[in-house]
């Protein structure tokens, strides 16, 4: 119950942004008009994942990373409007990148479970046009 | 779980590089953001849906990601690959001259029924042209495939030749649908097919048991 309020609190910021655990509204990239995913087909998902930030600092070997818990679960990569997959990484890890600026990592793909991650905060939601 | 989409088609972009065969999938700037540190591990494939009298197609398009130096690409790189696009850079005759070179390594490694079309790019550069719209239409012509030239930066016929790619490869499969067998419902090509003769059996009208095999290994839901 103690981790269900957790849960729920960190979920206030993206409350409206969710029904019934889906993408209320579809999304889209937030530096170019693409659009990512219609809405529903992205399950909301509380997982803690270190994802790389989308501009690194210069001549900086580290690569550094926030820790970003909300994300859109897509099942199926076809699910997708556009979306681009970066080369495999460690363990079957594929970033997922804008299809048509490039910007990223937006998420991750999972090769061994074929799931797509979307963070919340890396992308724009907005109502159909 | 409901499909998504309709039809599913394989595309490859290929051609010398630095023709701007990434710059073909920009749709909204000349430029792509692409940090260094995407650039860096490198991207495998994009996505894109297109939608087509009333259907939903998804394009997997997968970009040779420097192989093309060698000069060659593997025949892994083509298993599957329904579509390809070829590409030259009008202002490099070298680009242009190499297409033919292309078009036999596709011949050796490709399936013989890939759809292919010819695309002359950085059409925008008239001052340092190096190959006339005529050749490359002439080119075409003696490969018997389609052609237009685009800009990827002034966004000029991009969207237009891959819905011409995508809707050559849809009339084809759906011919072949209706040929062998009228279709139940909607059914989705993945290109998972691995048989390279079974296409032509398949055009010759006979031999359904062939053609069925090549079917249900063509139509492989995902």
């Amino acid at each position: 119950m103690n981790e269900e309020k957790i849960d729920n609190c960190k979920n206030n910021i993206y409350d409206h942004l969710i029904a019934e655990e889906k993408n209320k509204h579809s999304v889209y990239c937030t530096k170019c008009p693409s659009k990512i995913l219609p809405s529903t087909l992205g399950k909301h998902m509380n997982i803690e994942f270190n994802l790389p930030h989308m501009s690194q600092k210069k001549n900086c070997e580290s690569i550094e990373c926030e820790l970003l818990s909300d994300y859109w679960m897509v099942p199926d990569m076809y699910m997708f409007d556009n979306i681009g997959f970066s080369k495999p990484i460690e363990s079957g890890l594929k970033y997922l990148i804008c299809a048509d600026c490039e910007i990223g990592p937006i998420g991750w793909y999972d090769d061994k479970t074929k799931q797509s991650y979307v963070a919340l905060s890396r992308v724009k939601h907005a109502e159909d046009s | 779980m409901a499909k998504t989409y309709d039809y599913l088609f394989k595309l490859l972009l290929i051609g010398d590089s630095g023709v701007g065969k990434t710059c073909v999938l920009f749709r909204f700037s000349e430029d792509a953001f692409n940090t260094t540190f995407i650039s860096t591990i490198g991207i495998d494939f994009k996505i894109r849906t297109i939608e087509m009298d009333g259907k939903k197609i998804k394009l997997q398009i997968w970009d040779t990601a420097g192989q093309e130096r060698f000069r060659t690409i593997t025949t892994a790189y083509y298993r599957g690959a329904m579509g390809i696009m070829l590409v030259y850079d009008v202002t490099n005759e070298k680009s242009f001259d190499n297409i033919k070179n292309w078009i036999r390594n596709i011949e050796e490694n490709a399936s013989a029924d890939v759809e292919k079309m010819l695309l002359g790019n950085k059409c925008e550069l008239s001052s340092g042209r190096q190959v006339s719209k005529e050749r490359g239409e002439q080119l075409a012509v003696e490969y018997g495939i389609k052609f237009m030239e685009t800009s990827a930066k002034a966004s000029v016929n991009v969207e237009e030749a891959f819905h011409t790619l995508a809707r050559d490869i849809k009339t084809k499969t759906e011919k072949k649908l209706v040929t062998s067998n009228p279709p139940k419902g909607s059914m989705q090509s993945s290109g998972q097919h691995l048989r390279d003769n079974g296409p032509k059996k398949l055009g010759q009208g006979g031999g359904s048991g062939a053609a069925l095999n090549w079917l249900s290994s063509r139509c492989t839901i995902l």
